[in-house]
Formats: structure tokens, sequence, C-alpha cells
């Protein structure tokens, strides 16, 4: 085997020196400064890709878990208009007592009268857009049987009032009638 | 053997080390290293541009999606806020108390010897209901006119109430004497406490006729 020796001499050994010098700059370089920084914007944007199609994809199970949503709610959406429409604009003592009124005057009830007693908020956090408010429901003249019925249809045309206390006295004067005093909650949207 | 002269040996010496230069040979090797880097490099940020364009579609379709579903979202919430509502206030009108009922069914227990004068009634706070009856009661004996009435009322009341308990709170003779159908008659007042739960039966708010009070 030929044995090929390479003296080099001391400027030949500055330039070897000099060149991997500068083959280590320039891969530091090539790695810190040009590959490197694409390399994370690489990931960076892998990243940004993903999480996007995630959220797409979650986007479609939303609109369609919100479809299904709407489908099933149907029923209570219905019922809840209806029971918002039971409160109408402005303020309940400005409707309510006319209302009651009106109510038992066609319940051949006359001079019902009804006053607010006190309102305050419901406690469950599912009514924070309602207000119980309390009244009380006189009636200075009211035959039983008819007062029954007056009763029944109150009951059953105003879900949302709940008497709560129901006080009846015969007068003296003229037993067939009753003196009546209901009280009564009702819950109500706030306006 | 012929002579053999070689008068270029300094040239051809000096040309084979300048072909062994190492500063020349490195750096040959350096600008085939930096070509191949460089093409590394070009390769990979024409893979990023790539990627970019991906990124800006898929930002296109968010773009795209994401009114759709923050509106869908709040729509939910909407929803779900409507459902839990309606079922709180379902709660509340099923779980009413409804008077009607109850007052048809004292009607009927009512006797023409009897006649009530206050009634009193409070839906308490566990859901019971007291009723507190005041009437008067005539007959021979008027005492049992007024017990008549009490077991009645039990007897009525059993039938679609819970718990039902009627008692006398008072039960007191009267020297009135009322004349019933010709005939003289003793008189009794009499104090009635009535309480039921309603929890397992629940009443519908229809009355019937009234019979007698």
């Amino acid at each position: 085997m030929k044995k090929i020796q390479v003296k080099l001499s001391k400027d030949q050994f500055q330039k070897l020196f000099l060149s991997t010098v500068g083959f280590i700059v320039l891969v530091y370089v090539y790695f810190s400064f040009f590959l490197g920084p694409l390399n994370s914007s690489r990931d960076t944007t892998l990243a940004q890709i993903d999480d996007l199609q995630g959220k797409v994809a979650n986007s479609k199970n939303e609109l369609t878990k919100t479809a299904k949503l709407e489908k099933q709610a149907e029923t209570a959406t219905t019922q809840f208009a209806a029971l918002k429409a039971l409160s109408p604009e402005g303020a309940p003592i400005a409707w309510f007592p006319p209302r009651m009124k009106a109510f038992f005057a066609n319940q051949d009830i006359d001079k019902a009268s009804a006053r607010l007693e006190s309102n305050s908020p419901y406690k469950e956090a599912d009514l924070a857009n309602w207000t119980r408010y309390a009244w009380v429901i006189e009636l200075p003249q009211a035959d039983f049987s008819t007062l029954g019925k007056a009763v029944a249809a109150l009951e059953n045309g105003e879900p949302l009032l709940s008497i709560t206390r129901i006080d009846i006295k015969a007068l003296t004067e003229d037993p067939q009638f009753q003196q009546v005093t209901l009280n009564a909650s009702t819950a109500m949207v706030k306006r | 053997m012929a002579l053999h002269l070689n008068l270029l040996h300094e040239e051809i010496s000096q040309q084979r080390q300048r072909q062994r230069d190492p500063l020349k040979i490195g750096m040959m090797v350096l600008g085939a290293l930096g070509a191949l880097m460089l093409l590394y490099y070009l390769w990979n940020a024409y893979k990023v541009l790539e990627i970019r364009n991906r990124l800006s579609q898929a930002q296109h379709d968010w773009a795209k999606a994401e009114p759709k579903v923050t509106a869908a979202q709040k729509r939910a919430t909407e929803l779900n806020g409507i459902i839990s509502t309606t079922k709180v206030l379902d709660g509340m009108i099923e779980g009413r108390f409804f008077w009607a009922p109850f007052l048809e069914k004292l009607s009927r227990c009512v006797a023409p010897n009897a006649q009530l004068t206050a009634l009193n009634g409070i839906v308490q706070d566990d859901g019971r209901i007291s009723v507190s009856v005041e009437g008067l009661a005539a007959g021979r004996e008027p005492r049992a006119a007024a017990e008549e009435l009490r077991q009645l009322l039990l007897e009525q009341l059993t039938q679609g109430y819970h718990d039902v308990k009627v008692e006398f709170k008072a039960l007191e003779d009267l020297d009135t004497i009322v004349n019933i159908g010709g005939s003289n008659q003793n008189m009794a007042r009499f104090g009635l406490n009535v309480v039921f739960s309603t929890n397992a039966a629940k009443a519908s708010a229809t009355p019937g006729p009234r019979r007698n009070r």
C-alpha cells in the first residue's frame, strides 16, 4: 500500500483552520438563522392549520347539535312564548288590576279589585328574567257557586298565577253572598 | 534506456501544490455543502409556502364558518335557557294548588241544615294546605250534624288528597233556636281545622255544580 504523506506548511495549516472555522460558522448560521426559523414557522403554521381544521370540524358538529336542539326545543319554545305573552308590555301594576277586574266582571262578580302587595326576584337562576308579584284580589260580594267557577277559570286561564291564600266570609246582611279575599302570586317577565 | 528529462518539474510540482491547496479544497467543499444546504433550504421554503397556502385556505374556511358557529352557539345557549326556564315554570304551574276543586268538594259536604260562615285557606311553604272552616249546624242534635259534615268532608277530601286531617277546633251549642222547614231546631257553632297535602295526587281545576252552602 502506498502511503501518502501530506505535509502541511504553516500557511496551509492556517488556511485549513480558517476553512474549518468558516464551515462551523456556515453551519451555525444556516441552522440558526435560516433552517431553524423556517422549521419553526412551518411547525407553527401546521399547528394553526390543525387548530383551524379542528374548529371547522367542530363547527359542523355544533351546527348539527343546534339544529337538533332547535327541533327538541320546539315545544318548549312555543310554551315559553305563550307564557311570556301572558305578561304584556308595561308595569304589571298598570295592567294586572284592570285585567282582574275585567276577568271577574266576565264571571258575574262585580266590584273586584286587585292591589299589589309586593314583588321580588326569584332565587332560581333560570328565572333571572322573571319577577314574582304578590297580589291581593278582593271580591266584596260574590256568590259561592259563581266564585268557584271563577276561581276555576282563573286557575285554568292564568297558568302562572297561584292562589296562596283564600279568605271567604259570609256577609251578615246578605248571607247569599260572601266577601272574598284572594292572595295570589304571579310570575311575570321583566320588561 | 532513453534518458528522460523533465524540464517542467518545478512548474508541474507548483501546479500540483496549487491543486492540493487545503484552502482551495476546503472552499470547494464548503461551496458544495453550501449549495446543498441552499437547495435543502429552498426545498423547505417551498414546502413552508405550500403549508402557508393551506393555512390561508383553512383561515378562509374558518372565516366562512365562524359567524354561523357563533350564531349557533348563541342560539344553543338561548335554547338551553328557554328549556330550563320553561322546565322551572312548568314545575311551578304543575305544583300549584287548585282551590276550585277543593271548594267544589267542600260545597258537596254542606247539608241543608249547615251553613259555613267563614273559610280561610292557606298554602303553606311545605306544600301542605291548611284550611280553617267556621259554620253553624242546626237540628235536633246540632253537634251530630256538625260531626256529619266533618266526616263527609274527611271522606271527600281523602279521595283527592293525602294525609287528610279534619278536626274540630271548636264545637259549642248556641242558645238560638232556628226554624227550618217549620220545625224549631237547636243550633251549634263549629270550627274545623283541615290539613292535607297534594304531593301524590294532583287535582284538576274543574268545579262541579254547586249543591249547597
